[in-house]
């Protein structure tokens, strides 16, 4: 190999060395960095709800005019509903995960605790909530229909009783036996008592930091005349379920509005709306950053051997093969971009630490995107050059003798 | 073009003044290059070629560069190959050297037949045989003296020690030993030229083509780089120089005269060293 001439040649030229590295060395550090917020972005789009999201879709309903009693018109709902042909499960529902808006609460283990133990997303709901969210009790048991009471809207919530998800067991309770126990909602006594640990429910809202902390609470509370159904369909039934939902509500009481229908995947795609944007945004700067990079080390690549035609010429006189002509440039570039890459690994490490102190919720880059980074801008580097080195390898030996 | 070769020689010496001066009194068909006698001592032949020719074709021309073109050098001679601009000489250089491919004809360069052999063949028989000395020296700039003279000797598949003691012994010989870490720009044309040979010379080559050696060097480099050239050639190694220069030229032992693609004038017999050999040769013929 010739690394030790072609460095000190390229040592003769600094300035285009240092230029393709540097570009090199930038490439490296941002697509690494931008690879791992891709990821943390996919990684958190891919986390499962706990729902049957393939099945499942709400609506609200709104009353209007005298007379509008909206405790039986729930009542009556939930029973036509539940009689609808592919209706598996119904249950009215204030807020749902992912969908962006609720409650949440913090849910502490003394009274008037200074800060609460854990954050959770609060679903009021009736007794057919497990049924209808597609979760799995893991413990414990689901609520019976007069466990779920009155409540006034904007009071302090103190069910008797919560079904909770594992995570926030967990974390209230890490020796694994929460249900049974006392905790205290808004810091205040009474205490309700956990009686039941489903697997996996997800907070309301996609960048909570509390996104698997959930607790059911059985209540029946108006919000004026309006109520929120959410409505587990049999499989495959959906598309279908939700038009004779619509029409059937329509006809049952007119002094109403059925609105806001949307399936809990429409919600999935608008809770990670923005992670999904910048995926994109991120994933087009690698792309340009990569395409810019190969196109650096063509166009200087090329311009050398424009310029080296001579020297080529000459070292084919000299006895080079073509093969040793391709290779010489195929070292030269990864003798370059290996230097550019051992600045950038250190530029990597920087970039991902301000990214540490700067951004909430950001992890340091784990150790093995640098590798694989090298391997990648080794890779761009050895293709991009490919096309000029296989130019050079073909100026024929007799270039040598030109005088021009 | 004649089928008759040595009418074509005789037509070439009349056509070129002086060249009567350059004629030994050996018979014109034993000095003829192209006749089969010229091959009976094979072993001894260093470069020959047999009515070889080089077309280069456009779309539109078809330029005839070498026609019938026959030559021989023998092992250890040094032959200046003259000619005007045009005449084919550098072209007869890049053939010789294995730069270019010919169209038609035979060559053989010590004992192995060219025509037959690849890209990378001729570039390993180029690397093994054949040293260069270019007019423009085609050293490389970024390089210093020392990785110069490396860069046949890394072609040729050397270790580090034996390429450090040939590139060593090489610039000794050309005086340079103490300059080997200099780069070419803080040289002189001769003391590149010098490098140029040192670098043909390390390789060990049995052949050292030499194109317009001089023509970038002043009269008094010249000469330096002349004398080396004799020194060289006396050391045993084969040297073709193509050359303006008629006096160069005279300094060689034979010349051949090239014009329009064609040999058209040559000394039949190296003016010094081939005393002995006449009476092998008038022995041959008879």
């Amino acid at each position: 190999m010739e690394i030790r001439p072609i460095i000190s040649a390229l040592m003769r030229s600094k300035v285009a060395m240092i230029l393709i590295g540097l570009q090199v060395a930038l490439t490296l550090a941002i697509v690494c960095n931008s690879l791992f917020i891709i990821s943390q972005r996919f990684e958190r789009m891919q986390r499962p709800s706990g729902m049957n999201e393939t099945d499942t879709f709400y609506f609200g309903s709104s009353g209007f005019g005298r007379g509008y009693d909206a405790r039986a018109t729930q009542k009556a709902d939930l029973q036509l509903l539940r009689q609808l042909p592919g209706v598996a499960a119904v249950t009215p529902a204030w807020s749902v995960p992912l969908s962006g808006g609720g409650w949440d609460s913090g849910i502490s283990l003394q009274p008037r605790q200074k800060t609460a133990t854990a954050d959770s997303a609060i679903y009021i709901v009736d007794d057919a909530a497990v049924n209808t969210f597609g979760t799995h009790l893991i413990a414990g048991r689901d609520f019976k229909p007069e466990e779920v009471v009155d409540t006034a809207f904007g009071g302090s919530l103190h069910p008797a009783v919560v079904i909770v998800t594992k995570a926030l067991a967990d974390k209230l309770f890490p020796a694994g036996d929460a249900v049974g126990k006392q905790i205290y909602m808004d810091q205040d006594p009474p205490t309700s008592t956990i009686i039941g640990v489903v697997d996996r429910l997800q907070h309301m809202r996609a960048e909570s930091s509390s996104i698997e902390y959930s607790t059911l609470v059985p209540a029946y509370m108006p919000y004026d005349n309006f109520t929120r159904y959410l409505v587990r369909t049999e499989p495959g039934r959906r598309d279908e379920v939700m038009k004779s939902v619509e029409q059937k509500l329509a006809e049952s009481n007119r002094n109403r509005i059925v609105s806001k229908m949307r399936t809990l995947e429409q919600t999935r795609r608008d809770a990670y709306a923005d992670d999904r944007a910048m995926m994109i945004i991120l994933g087009t700067v690698i792309v340009a950053l990569l395409t810019i990079t190969a196109l650096g080390i063509v166009g200087m690549a090329s311009f050398w051997v424009a310029q080296r035609t001579k020297q080529i010429g000459t070292r084919r006189a000299l006895g080079a093969t073509r093969f040793d002509i391709l290779r010489y440039f195929l070292t030269e570039n990864f003798v370059i971009t290996t230097l550019g890459l051992l600045v950038g690994g250190a530029l990597t490490y920087v970039l991902s630490l301000w990214l540490l102190t700067h951004t909430d919720g950001a992890k340091l880059l784990p150790w093995y995107y640098v590798p694989i980074g090298f391997a990648c801008l080794w890779l761009l580097g050895q293709i991009a050059v490919l096309g000029p080195a296989t130019r050079a390898s073909r100026v024929p030996p007799a270039v040598a003798t030109r005088s021009v | 073009m004649t089928d008759e070769p040595n009418v074509c020689a005789i037509r070439g010496l009349r056509s070129i003044p002086g060249a009567a001066r350059r004629i030994t009194p050996m018979p014109t068909i034993l000095a003829d290059p192209r006749l089969p006698i010229s091959f009976t001592e094979p072993e001894g032949v260093m470069l020959k070629m047999q009515h070889l020719s080089k077309v280069y074709r456009t779309h539109m021309v078809e330029t005839h560069a070498l026609r019938d073109f026959s030559i021989h050098v023998r092992d250890g001679e040094f032959v200046a190959v003259t000619g005007p601009s045009g005449s084919g000489k550098t072209t007869f250089l890049n053939i010789a050297g294995l730069l270019e491919e010919f169209t038609s004809g035979e060559f053989w360069l010590d004992g192995v037949a060219v025509s037959g052999l690849n890209d990378n063949a001729r570039s390993k028989l180029r690397n093994e045989k054949i040293g260069f000395i270019f007019q423009g020296f085609n050293l490389i700039p970024d390089l210093n003296l020392f990785d110069n003279v490396d860069v046949p000797l890394r072609y040729r598949g050397y270790n580090a020690a034996e390429r450090r003691k040939r590139i060593e012994e090489s610039l000794a010989r050309v005086g340079l030993s103490s300059r080997m870490k200099h780069y070419p720009s803080e040289l002189s044309g001769g003391q590149q030229q010098r490098v140029a040979i040192a670098r043909a010379l390390a390789g060990s080559p049995r052949l050292l083509m030499a194109d317009e050696p001089t023509g970038n060097l002043d009269s008094l480099m010249a000469r330096g780089v002349m004398e080396l050239l004799e020194e060289i050639n006396r050391a045993g190694t084969t040297i073709i120089m193509v050359t303006h220069d008629p006096e160069l030229a005279a300094r060689a032992q034979r010349n051949v005269h090239v014009m329009d693609g064609q040999v058209t004038d040559f000394d039949a017999e190296p003016k010094l060293r081939m005393q002995s050999r006449d009476a092998d040769i008038e022995e041959a013929v008879v």
